[in-house]
């Protein structure tokens, strides 16, 4: 037996899992019966269903033909993901001007043809920017500063 | 009668200076950001959405439409000049309008596309105006079983018309419906697999879904692949197509409009098949000389004009039935709710002015765009010299705003960070997204609907086949899972959806 269809395999994988976790996680909660469906019943159901195909594309991998997963760039993937958490975690101490500059500054890496200046003079831009639209002119209630 | 009535009542709304003025932002705003490459309808509307917050329900839903369209025909203009669709539906426009572009043509074939989504937008207007009531008012005599088998059958469609597997996009609403299961039930109370996390509660935000999935992953790919494109930013020259060209397009336009409008009211269809359908439609129509794939203007023409139009009819099942038919209505239905308005056939009778007024808008914000698009085009060509790697920081800071301002919780910018990551896991799966949001979205009603009917029903689940309006959404819902599972149409659709 091989592998024909690497992605189809890996995603059927990945649906099988999340039908599991789901219909797991779903069992502490009161199934009821189908006239009055309690809270376990619909997504049991629906992960019984998720799993059902989650097999079947799975299976069908080992009879189709399909492409390889592609590569992963770890780059451009976790530098995104960790800027943006970062900002998360700026904006919740520092405020909002801090975050921006924060997620401009470390975003800025995800690719390799980054300039330093020119960041530098994008995330002032955006900074301002922001302030000006979002808490000045549509008054969102974001922190700029730190709050201590 | 009556329906000129209301248009012109909605006119009445939508003519408020204040709603011009968020019609015209939404639309400027929108064009601004679908310009810029690889940024789709989604996440321009899902980035622009903390800009409607403040605003009352009527102004804000037709500030997202001006949004929605404005990013439909800045997507044409950055297919046309670099060869880069900047959502799916204008993937078309890319194979003739780039053409146009580098043999000289650009500023006509930006024309066209702004005069031909100009017509189309009218027209369309006028069939949501006459097909959205019937509709709603058929819709209010549904009840909890006819309302599941609709959604059924909308999911179906909707991924029947997706590109990829059927079975994974199947899959794919199901992990959506799961997803959008996180959170309070609203029947018993019970708090769903939030794990232990209080901010979970309240469910997983819509918006970090719709962003991340659209937005950030996108972003990501885009950063993956570095080749450089050929910007014809130089001479556009006049953006005013010639008579000929006028008369050459005339039926294209006409042919573009009417499917685009049929195919905008299917679940799942909208602007995306439509421009397609279009596209292959006038290839085979049209009058010789043919010179498509290589700069023929009624190759742009048509599938400009059937987006536009299938961008407008796409409103229909959306404010009709409360059921979104793509990933950006189902952002609309999404704004609906953080307006406290639940979508649904009560809102034309409940609140006309929101319903005729966002119908009225759309013909302001078609003169808008064209209005703005021609004289305008200039700067939309600088901002496509614009580097990416200044471009996306910018999108990052805005994706992350918005989606705090959302509910102003910093668990969202977290969790917009992890479904980023497991939206690229998915993307690199082939494992495509919209289908996904569409479940998110439909879940918690899907739910809600088949617990009323079982409970009608005393739980004989058989309610669903013998009331015939359910049985027969089902029936079609099957007929199209089987129609598209045979091989032989399977492999036309294959083709169709390659070209």
């Amino acid at each position: 037996m091989r592998i024909r269809a690497p992605k189809d395999f890996w995603s059927g994988l990945l649906f099988i899992g999340i039908a599991a976790a789901f219909i797991g996680l779903a069992q502490q909660y009161k199934m009821g019966d189908m006239h009055r469906m309690g809270p376990a019943l619909f997504p049991t159901l629906v992960g019984v269903l998720l799993a059902a195909l989650g097999v079947i594309i799975a299976l069908r991998s080992f009879v189709i033909d399909g492409p390889p997963v592609p590569r992963f760039q770890a780059r451009p993937l976790i530098v995104s993901l960790a800027a943006i958490a970062l900002f998360g975690l700026a904006l919740n101490f520092l405020g909002l001007v801090a975050a921006i500059v924060a997620l401009v500054l470390v975003g800025a890496w995800a690719t390799r043809e980054v300039k330093l200046v020119q960041t530098v003079l994008l995330a002032a831009l955006l900074a301002v920017f922001s302030v000006a639209v979002f808490v000045w002119l549509l008054g969102l209630p974001l922190p700029l500063w730190p709050t201590s | 009668m009556d329906t000129l009535s209301n248009l012109a009542f909605g006119l009445g709304v939508a003519l408020g200076w204040q709603n011009i003025i968020y019609c015209f932002i939404g639309c400027f705003l929108g064009t601004l950001v679908g310009v810029l490459p690889g940024i789709g309808p989604v996440a321009t509307v899902a980035m622009l959405l903390p800009f409607t917050f403040g605003l009352g329900p009527a102004p804000a839903l037709i500030m997202l439409a001006g949004i929605y369209y404005g990013a439909q025909y800045g997507g044409s203009t950055t297919a046309i000049l670099v060869n880069i669709p900047g959502e799916s539906s204008s993937v078309v426009t890319t194979l003739d309008g780039y053409q146009m572009a580098r043999r000289g043509r650009a500023g006509p074939a930006l024309g066209i596309a702004a005069i031909g989504s100009f017509i189309a937008g009218c027209i369309a207007t006028l069939v949501v105006a006459y097909f959205a009531p019937p509709l709603a008012e058929l819709a209010l005599k549904f009840s909890p079983p006819e309302y599941f088998s609709l959604m059924v059958f909308g999911l179906v469609a909707a991924v029947v018309l997706a590109r990829g597997s059927l079975m994974k996009a199947i899959a794919m609403v199901c992990v959506g419906i799961l997803l959008g299961l996180v959170g309070t039930d609203v029947n018993s109370g019970v708090v769903r697999f939030a794990l232990g996390q209080v901010e979970l509660a309240d469910g997983i935000g819509f918006v970090a879904i719709a962003m991340a999935f659209f937005g950030i992953t996108d972003v990501v790919l885009n950063l993956e692949q570095n080749d450089k494109q050929e910007v014809f930013t130089s001479r556009i020259g006049s953006v005013l197509p010639t008579l000929s060209d006028l008369r050459t397009c005339f039926w294209s336009i006409a042919r573009g409009t009417g499917l685009g409008s049929i195919l905008g009211i299917l679940p799942g269809g909208g602007a995306l098949l439509a421009s397609f359908a279009a596209y292959m439609f006038e290839k085979k129509i049209a009058k010789p000389p043919r010179a498509f794939g290589e700069g023929d203007i009624r190759g742009v023409a048509a599938p400009e004009s059937a987006n536009n139009a299938g961008a407008q009819t796409s409103f229909i099942p959306m404010l009709t039935l409360g059921i979104p038919s793509n990933p950006t209505m189902a952002l609309m239905v999404g704004a609906l709710m953080i307006q406290g308005i639940a979508p649904g056939p009560q809102v034309m009778t409940e609140r006309p002015e929101l319903f005729w007024g966002l119908i009225a808008s759309m013909w302001i914000g078609n003169l808008m765009l064209l209005v703005l698009n021609l004289p305008l085009v200039g700067l939309w060509i600088k901002l496509l010299a614009v580097p990416y790697r200044l471009l996306f920081p910018a999108i990052f800071v805005f994706c992350c705003i918005g989606v705090y301002t959302v509910d102003n919780k910093i668990f969202d910018v977290y969790a917009l960070a992890v479904l980023s990551g497991i939206g690229y896991l998915l993307l690199k799966l082939d494992c495509e997204p919209a289908p996904l949001i569409l479940g998110f979205i439909l879940g918690p009603m899907m739910e809600e609907n088949m617990r009323r009917a079982m409970m009608i029903a005393f739980g004989d689940a058989t309610v669903f086949v013998t009331r015939p309006i359910s049985a027969a959404f089902l029936i079609a819902a099957a007929a199209l899972l089987i129609v598209i599972a045979a091989p032989a149409l399977r492999a036309k659709r294959e083709e169709a959806l390659q070209e």
